[in-house]
This record gives structure tokens, sequence and C-alpha cells, in this order.
């Protein structure tokens, strides 16, 4: 068949349903990532009308526009939106839309995990619009500190919508990052071994581990908050055995990598177009993958840099201010790394390069009062004034809104397939950067004046007047300059003229496909021989739409992609994707009930939202699979691949790999929350101790070793052709003897809402009995899968799946035992 | 700082700017990276210069964080800071059963250790003038150390976001010549 | 998989030692521990023990890493690892340096 034959064919294979109809049951790459990205701009607006509001509040002294307590709504939710419904999902959109193409492949790992991941933000974001649209939004800063945010200084919904509208928001970007992880590790073209891949991919491949390490002390933060505020468990409370410092330290926990998962991408995006800008390479490659890897390492080692003023003591302090410090050195790499990549090349000063200049100025400005706030002694006057509220504004700003509009208008003419005709661009970078600076400037100054932050008036006699005005009016510039940006982004996108494949010249493989792109991406997959394919094969567009790579013979109305080996790029799975379907928003609006009931408090529908989340779960897995032995298949070039479901480690086990990595941080967490307070808060110790059993404990760690290596014998046997069936029915008794022993630790605590103590224990129960039920409810479905024919000694890749679970439920189940009994057996 | 700063900025913007005027150079679009762009960019740029203005800055730092530490001197006067939503009560070791509301009275040219606590929710005591602030947590007892060169007053705030009546949520500090602490110790009212 | 824990291997390292070290300081200042080894208090021998002990285990990790059988084959992941070997070694005598010089528990 010819090129348009072959177009013609995949389309109808790949294709969203028609119109708005379309994005509810979609799960293509290009579809949800522009579904993502057009969200995140809406609440980027939103956002910055609320920043509006903030200027013109303290445009002028005793302001009469807001009173405190609708003020402390407007700056919490401006935070709180810009945050997390802004910044992470531009670069989940990003992501999921650019990953794919420079990989050269498909689609992503789990293409309905992407429209659930949007479907859970599009919801959560709504939750939190309805907070603010009904004048009951957080108010608590948008890091939300207790006591505070306590139930007794918080009394209202306000923080309820925050902390459970955000976990809920969470789960989209933990489910972007463990597809991201998976995608980037595995779904590339074959021969992109690990150092031919785009720098982009690096960038988002650390983004991804550094979300699914750093958001799960949030949500557990979040968690505990709302369980003491709902029912009282004392977790935050000093006079019952907890600590408000708790919060800060797992909120910061989250908040320092946060800060450098949004500047990642960012990096990722400049590393990218510069190069192009300058018609060279990128200098340094290998450097700069290293400096991106210290810099996540490092950024987890800073968090109490926001807790300085906390009264810990200074040889504490002076580590977190040592490795801040040090992480500058990281981020300067990259920045002299690119310099001189403009240095090596011939740097054209075309639209998106004027936002890379304007990166440089603004983020090293806020790198270097970084620095300054890292020295303690002068945190110790900066914190928590304007200061502070300017250094971030640069680096965030500097280091992710501008890279970002580069960015945009980089890949704009591949999104929409067109040339730019109007030239607002330039004028709209020039109000942006002057707008930006004018607002930001001087606030540095007005901070150590005596600022402080949050405040939402002042007096005259503060001299604080004549800075505020001339900021309030810099930022109103600054809202043109972005607002005609966004204008002329769809202006470009409505009505400019076709224009060329690849206009910057770029060597990537995004620009290898017709624009704008076709829902399958490539027609064929490329063999991929170096970092730049199309400057290797400038005839590779073409070629690959001839059919000429992987895959370039739709057969079956599959939706075919295949995976390669982590380090080599060797071919080594063939994968078939689902089509579209509704599951991914049913299952998110399923979700949103539950987290709405908990929000509501309805407790009777939450038990309802739990069971149609489990029913839904169980048949997303079940539709996938057959109940025949598959082939070796034929995917081009003379190589064959084995079917996904006939390997040891299959997609999904990737998956389950890293989400149990980010679970694994969450409890982590928990532990290290159960530690702090044990030793370092000042309440304890508790007034009765847990009654350890050494039966009970006896009893669980039997369960738990009993259930993985039944459960292995039950894989072996499959492998050899023999019945799983005992093996799996024995796995399965192992955890439920473990979920009965975390249930007895739970029943057998003191009433958690009388100290700490009994309140982590409780939690700690919670946490084994919930995973030994979720893993005995994933082995009584591999049991069904087994009865029913669907797996075999060749269809083995659940079994593997199920395991891992097993394991990790197992081997948390028995520390969790051990934290519970062992103490007071010991004493 | 902000003269190290302003210069390390200046240098970004150099050669930044003077990267547009090298058109004349022929191998542009080089593939490899040479050794020594390698060496000058990255090495002596990205990684020796910025490692040794941050070591001599992070000394810098701990020097002078040592310096404020509480430590034990002849003529420590103690004092006590108590926040709650939103105002101060201070207490005096050396009256012991005075309280004022709002306006601590300290002894000038002497050091001062605050106690700085909380009955309800996290609160920060920060006279710019005198020192940099430290949190009042919960549970917790929080020391600063300050010390007022002359006598006069000496504004403070809250620094730490409260809810409704934070923007209002000051206090004074009012520093005694020694004949003046006397009698404010000896029960004069001020 | 095995590239992409050499790659990871010596920052995971210093980010355990850091985590370790700053908890070892909290431990010994809310339960006060006594005593002196030749002069110097025993809080400060324990945590320059430490830091010591996670010099070495950096070190370790970056010979380790530059062993022609350990380490990764010429190309990029072995660029990367070893100079992730180096970051690990430099943060952690870096970031580690105030139990030498700062005060403790106060």
């Amino acid at each position: 068949m010819n090129a348009l034959e072959r177009h013609r064919k995949l389309t109808a294979i790949w294709a969203s349903e028609p119109g708005f109809r379309g994005w509810f049951s979609t799960v293509n790459h290009n579809d949800l990532g522009r579904m993502f990205l057009v969200t995140s701009f809406f609440f980027f607006i939103i956002g910055g009308l609320l920043a509006m509001l903030i200027r013109v509040q303290l445009a002028t002294p005793h302001s009469a526009f807001a009173g405190p307590e609708i003020y402390n709504q407007i700056f919490t939710m401006h935070g709180t939106i810009m945050m997390f419904l802004f910044a992470i999902p531009t670069f989940e959109g990003l992501a999921i839309y650019l990953l794919p193409k420079i990989l050269g492949t498909r689609d992503l790992a789990f293409p309905r995990l992407t429209a659930y991941g949007f479907w859970c933000y599009a919801f959560g974001g709504t939750m939190m619009l309805t907070a603010m649209v009904f004048g009951i939004a957080p108010d608590g800063g948008w890091f939300m500190y207790p006591p505070l945010t306590g139930a007794i200084h918080s009394p209202g919904i306000n923080t309820d919508f925050w902390l459970i509208g955000i976990t809920f928001v969470e789960i989209s970007a933990i489910a972007a990052a463990v597809e991201i992880t998976v995608s980037i590790l595995k779904f590339r073209a074959p021969g992109m071994s690990l150092d031919k891949m785009p720098i982009f991919a690096w960038y988002a491949l650390i983004t991804a581990l550094m979300i699914l390490t750093g958001f799960p002390p949030l949500i557990l933060g979040s968690i505990l908050l709302e369980v003491e505020r709902a029912f009282g468990f004392p977790f935050f409370q000093v006079e019952l055995g907890g600590d408000s410092l708790l919060w800060q330290h797992l909120f910061w926990l989250f908040g320092h990598p946060e800060v450098y998962i949004i500047f990642l991408p960012a990096a990722g995006v400049i590393s990218t177009v510069l190069p192009v800008m300058c018609r060279t390479t990128l200098l340094g490659y290998g450097w700069i993958v290293a400096s991106a890897v210290a810099l996540a390492f490092l950024s987890f080692g800073l968090w109490v840099h926001h807790m300085f003023t906390t009264g810990i003591p200074h040889m504490g302090l002076a580590f977190f201010s040592a490795a801040s410090t040090l992480v500058a050195v990281p981020t300067g790499v990259q920045i002299f790394a690119w310099i001189g990549t403009m240095w090596k090349g011939r740097p054209e000063l075309r639209l998106p390069m004027l936002h890379l200049l304007g990166f440089f100025f603004t983020f090293v400005i806020g790198g270097l009062t970084g620095v300054m706030v890292a020295v303690v002694p002068f945190d110790w006057q900066a914190h928590d004034t304007a200061f502070i509220t300017a250094h971030l504004h640069y680096v965030l700003f500097g280091g992710f809104v501008f890279p970002i509009f580069a960015g945009v208008y980089y890949w704009l003419p591949h999104v929409t397939g067109r040339k730019r005709f109007f030239h607002l661009g330039e004028f709209a970078f020039a109000l942006v950067f002057l707008g930006f600076h004018v607002t930001f400037l001087a606030m540095h100054w007005v901070g150590l004046l005596g600022q402080r932050r949050r405040i939402s008036t002042y007096a005259p006699e503060d001299g604080w007047t004549a800075i505020n005005l001339i900021s309030s009016v810099g930022s109103f510039v600054l809202a043109i300059g972005i607002g005609m940006i966004l204008i002329d982004v769809v202006l470009h996108a409505l009505t400019a003229t076709r224009g060329r494949r690849n206009p910057w010249g770029a060597g990537t493989l995004e620009w290898a496909m017709m624009t704008p792109a076709p829902a399958y991406n490539f027609a064929s997959l490329p063999h991929v021989t170096g970092r730049e394919p199309l400057t290797l094969l400038p005839d590779l567009a073409t070629a690959l739409a001839r059919g000429e790579g992987y895959l370039g013979e739709p057969r079956h109305g599959w939706r075919e992609t295949l995976t390669v080996d982590i380090a080599s790029g060797k071919p080594d799975m063939h994968v078939l994707y689902p089509a579209n379907t509704r599951l991914p928003i049913l299952m998110s609006a399923v979700t949103g009930v539950f987290f709405v009931s908990l929000l509501l408090k309805f407790y009777w529908t939450i038990p309802v939202a739990v069971v149609g989340v489990a029913y839904l779960a169980w048949r997303w897995a079940w539709v996938l699979g057959r109940t025949d032995d598959p082939q070796v298949r034929p995917v081009g070039h003379g190589v064959e691949l084995p079917d996904a479901a006939a390997t040891d480690r299959p997609p999904g086990w990737w998956g389950s790999v890293f989400l149990l990595t980010a679970n694994a941080t969450f409890f982590g967490s928990l532990l290290f929350g159960f530690a702090f307070l044990w030793t370092i808060a000042p309440g304890w110790p508790p007034p009765r101790w847990f009654a350890a059993s050494p039966v009970w404990l006896g009893a669980g760690i039997i369960g738990a070793v009993l259930s993985p290596v039944s459960m292995r014998l039950a894989i072996r046997t499959n492998r050899r052709g023999g019945g799983p069936v005992p093996g799996v029915v024995l796995s399965l008794a192992g955890t439920a003897a473990l979920g009965l022993t975390c249930a007895a630790m739970m029943l057998g605590t003191p009433p958690p809402a009388e100290h700490a103590y009994n309140a982590t224990l409780f939690v700690l129960g919670s946490y084994g009995l919930f995973h030994a039920t979720l893993a005995m409810l994933m082995t009584v479905f591999l049991a069904a899968r087994v009865l029913r024919g669907f797996t075999s000694a060749v269809r083995r890749a659940e079994f593997a799946i199920v395991g891992l679970w097993i394991d990790y439920a197992c081997i948390t189940g028995v520390l969790i035992l051990l934290a519970g009994h062992l103490p007071t057996l010991l004493s | 700082m902000l003269a190290g700063a302003a210069l390390i900025l200046t240098l970004v913007i150099v050669l930044v700017s003077l990267s547009f005027r090298r058109g004349d150079s022929a191998d542009t679009k080089a593939d490899g990276d040479g050794v020594r762009q390698v060496r000058v960019w990255i090495v002596g740029l990205g990684l020796v210069f910025p490692m040794t203005v941050l070591a001599a800055l992070l000394a810098y730092g701990l020097f002078i964080g040592e310096r404020l530490l509480p430590r034990a001197a002849d003529d420590v006067a103690r004092v006590g800071a108590e926040g709650r939503l939103s105002a101060w009560t201070f207490t005096y070791e050396d009256a012991p059963g005075r309280r004022t509301e709002g306006m601590l009275h300290i002894p000038a040219g002497r050091p001062v250790d605050v106690a700085i606590t909380t009955v309800d929710v996290i609160h920060s005591f920060w006279v710019p003038r005198l020192a940099g602030k430290l949190d009042a947590i919960p549970g917790r007892v929080n020391v600063l150390r300050i010390e007022a060169d002359a006598p006069g007053r000496y504004e403070g705030v809250s620094a730490e976001f409260s809810g409704v009546g934070y923007d209002g949520f000051t206090f004074t500090v009012t520093a005694h010549d020694p004949s003046e602490w006397d009698a404010f110790l000896r029960g004069n009212p001020e | 998989m095995k590239d992409v824990i050499r790659m990871l291997i010596a920052p995971l390292a210093w980010l355990g030692s850091f985590s370790a070290v700053y908890g070892l300081h909290g431990l010994l200042c809310g339960h006060w521990i006594g005593g002196a080894v030749s002069d110097v208090p025993l809080a400060r021998t324990l945590l320059i023990g430490a830091y010591g002990l996670a010099m070495l285990i950096q070190l370790t990790l970056l010979v380790a890493l530059y062993h022609p059988r350990i380490g990764a084959p010429p190309g990029l992941v072995r660029f990367v690892s070893r100079a992730t070997g180096w970051v690990g070694l430099v943060a952690t005598g870096w970031s580690l340096f105030p139990v030498v010089v700062t005060t403790y528990c106060s």
C-alpha cells in the first residue's frame, strides 16, 4: 500500500471518536496531551487573575478592596493553583504529547492510565474552583501549617477542600509519573539506547522519578491532617503527643523537590530548544544528564531550609545550608553548558530565543537570591518577608514560565501545522519581561524593609507604598503581556497558513512526521542510530510514511507498538494497546465520589465508591489478554517479538515497580513520622503502650512468609505447565492471615484520639490491612484468570505482577507488625 | 552579597550577549564537543567557579551563625515572650510575676535571651533591628539572643501567618539604660 | 536496569547518609549523651564517626564505579555514573562537614 492508504488505515485504527464525545473516551496521547495543556493554561489564567487581585489589594495602604478573610483565600488559591493545577499539569501535558514522538514510538505505556490521570486532574481542579466560587476556598496559605489549619483554628470546610482536593489531583501526577517512567525506559524506537535518547527524555525521566518519591510525603501529610480534623487523631497536636513540626517536615520533604520537579522539565525544554536556535548541538550532553541527576538527588536534601526559623539546632541547619549552597553547582553546570552551546553555535534572535533570554536573566537572579537565603543568618531576616516572595517568583517564572513560553512557540508549528502570521509574540515578550521585573524586582527591597508575606494590607507609615504601587502597575503590564501571548497562540491555531514540516531545522524525531501529528504518530517506527536521527537521515519522514520502518503494515485492526531493552534499545516485546474506552473517565468519576464523600462527610457513600473503584479496576485488567497462546510476531526488518503477556517483565510489571516505589516512599514517610514523633515530639511517652502479643506477631510473620513463597511456587509450577491454583490459594491464605493480624493491631490499639502513638499505630495497621486486602483481591483476580484460561505456561505475565504486590504487602506488613509489637515486647 | 551577586549576573549577561557576536567562526555545527569548550564552560565556569564562591559564602554564613547563638555569658537578662492570636505577653526572669502586653522591656547594652512560646498556633518573634526571627512552636521553647546597642524603641512583628488578625500583630521593644531598667524591674509602670 | 542503578547509586547513598547523620543528630539531642572520647564529647565523636563512615561508603562506590568489571562499559552510562559517583563524594564531604565545625543541639 502507498503512504496515503497506510495513513488512512492507521488513522481508522488509532483515531479517537469524532467531536467532543471523543474527549470522554480518548486514550490517545495527542488528544490527552493537548487536553492537559489547555486545562493547565486555563488554570494559569485563573491563578493569574488571583495574582492581579492580590496586587490590587496591595497597591495602596489600608486597602478597602478585600478583607483578610477573602484575601487569605485569594493568596492561598493563587499559590495552590499555580503549583498544583498549572505547573505540574503543564509538565504532564508536554511530556504526554511529546515523549512518544521524540522517542520514536506510537503512544505511552498505559494509554488508559493517561486518560484516568487527566480526568482526576479535571475533577479535582473543579473541586478547588467550586470552593473558590462559593467563597469557601482554603485560606491557610499554600503550605497550610497546622495548628492554624487544624480543626480548632480552621473549623470550616475550606481546609478540607485543600487536603482532599489536592490529594485527588495528585493521583494524576503519580499516574503520569508512573507512565512517563515506564514509557521512557521501555517504549522507545529500536536502536535508541540510553545514550541516544533526546535530552528532554532524560529530564522527563528524572522528573517522573522525583514525582514518585517527592509527592508521597505530602499525600501522607494531607491524609494525616484530614484524619486529625475529621476524627481527632492528634498527629499535629502537641498536647496529645503530636507535633506541628511533623507537618512542616512532611510538607517540605515534598515541597522542595516540587520546585525542582517544576524546573527540570523547563530545563529539558531549554536543552532542546536552545541548540536548535543556535544551529548546533548541545554542549556537554553527558555533563547535563549527570547534573540533572545530581540536582534531583540534592533537592531531596534541602527541605529544612524552609524551616530555618523553627528553632532547629545550628548543626542541623548547617547541614541544609551546606546542601542548599551545593545545589547551585549542578544548576550552574547546566547554565554554563547552555551559554557554551550559544558560543559553539550561531544564535538567532527568533521568538523562542527571546523567551530563553528572559529565562537567563530572570532565573540567574532568582538563583543568586536563593544562594543568599541559603545563608542561615540572612534567612533569619528574610524568611516570611516579601524578599522570599520575590525570590520564588524569580525562580519559578524565570525557571519555568519563560522556558515554557519558549517551548510553546517552538512546538506550536508542530501542534497546529501552521506558520506564524501575526507577530504579536515579540511585543508580548517585551511586555511580559518588563512587567515581570517591574513587579518583582523592587519586591526584594520592600521585603528587606520588613514587609511580611501574606499580610492583607499595611500602613502608610511603613514606607512601602511607593514600591507596592509600582509593583502593582507592573503586574498589570505582565498580565497584558501574558494575555497577548495566549491570544497570539489562539490566533495562530485558528488563522495562520499551512507551514512546512520542520521550520526550525531540528534533528529530533517529533519533526519526522506530518504536522499536525496524526493519531498514530509514525506510520512505521524508525531505527535510531544517533541522537539527531532527522539530521542523520533528512528523508526519514517520507521513509517512515512509506512504511519502511518497523510495524509499517497495519493488521487485524490492532494498535501495535513495541518495547525495547532499557539500556541497549534492542526490541524485546510486542505490545497491543486497548482501544477507545470510557472506563478511565468512569473510574475517575467514581474516585471523585469517594473524595467528595470524604469532603462532605457522607460516610455511607464511601464504601459504595470503594467497591465501585475495585469493580472498575477488575474490569480494567480483565479486558486485556487472550485465552490462547500468542505466536511470536514479525515486526519488520526481520525481527520477531513475543507478545508482552508471554514475558516475565511486561509493561504492567514495570508500572507496578514504579507505583510501588511511590508507595514505598509513602510508607517510609509514615515510618519516619512515627520515629519523629517518638523521639522529638514533646508529649511522649504515651499514657499506655500497645498490648503486644507474640502470638499475633508470629501469626502475621508466618502468613507474610507463606504468601510470597507460595506464589513463587505457583509461578514455577505454571512455568512448567502444571496447575498453579493450589499455590495461589495458599498464598491467599497467607495474605489473609497477615491482614487479620493487622486488623487485630488496629483493634488492639488504645483509642487513637487519645495520643499520637495510638493514632500512628492505628494508621500503620490500616495501611497493612489495606495492602493485604489489595493483594488478596489481586490474588483472587489471578485465580479467576487461571480458571477462565487467560493464563498458561507461556502467558505468565500476570503472575509476575501479582507477585510484586504480594511481596510488597508482606514486607510492609511485617515491618508494621514489628513497629507495633516489638517495642512493648522488648521492654 | 549584593555586590557579588551583581557581578555574577553581569558576567552571565555579558557572556550571553557576546555569544551573538560570534558569527565568523567556521565550524558552527560541530557535532562533537571540543575538549577546550568543555574545560572552559563546564569545568571552569560550571564547577570550579561556583564551588569556590559557594564555599567561601558557606563558611562565612556558618561562622556568623555560630556567633549569633545564645551562649552562656555573665550579664544575660532573660525574658519570656508568649504568643497567641494576636498578641504577645512578656514575662521577666528578674521580675517574677510581672507581665506586660504588647511591649517588651529589655536592658540596653546587654545580651537578652527571649524564651519564645505559643499557646495556640505557630507565631514568630521578629524585631528586625535587633535580630533575625525565631518561631514560636507549640510545645517548645525557642530561645533567641537579642541585644540592643542603645536605649530606644524597636518595632517588632509576628512573622508567621496566623490567619485573620495577622496584619496588625505587632509589638514594641523598649531598651532601657541601666537606671531605667532597675526602675522597671522594681515595678514602675511603663 | 543495572545501568540505571549505576547512575543513581552514589547520590542515593549520599541521601541516605545525609538523612542518617541528620537523624543521628536529632537522636543525640533528644536523648542527651554524655561522656567524652579523649577530650572530644561523645556526641561529636559519634557524629564525626558517622561522617567518616559516609565518606568511606562514597569512596567505595566510586572505586567500584571505576572498576572495569563492576562499572559500565565505555559510553554515556559510564561517564554519567562516574560523574554522579563524584557528586556523591563531594556532596557528602561538603554537606556533612558541619559535624566538625558547628555547635550541636543548640
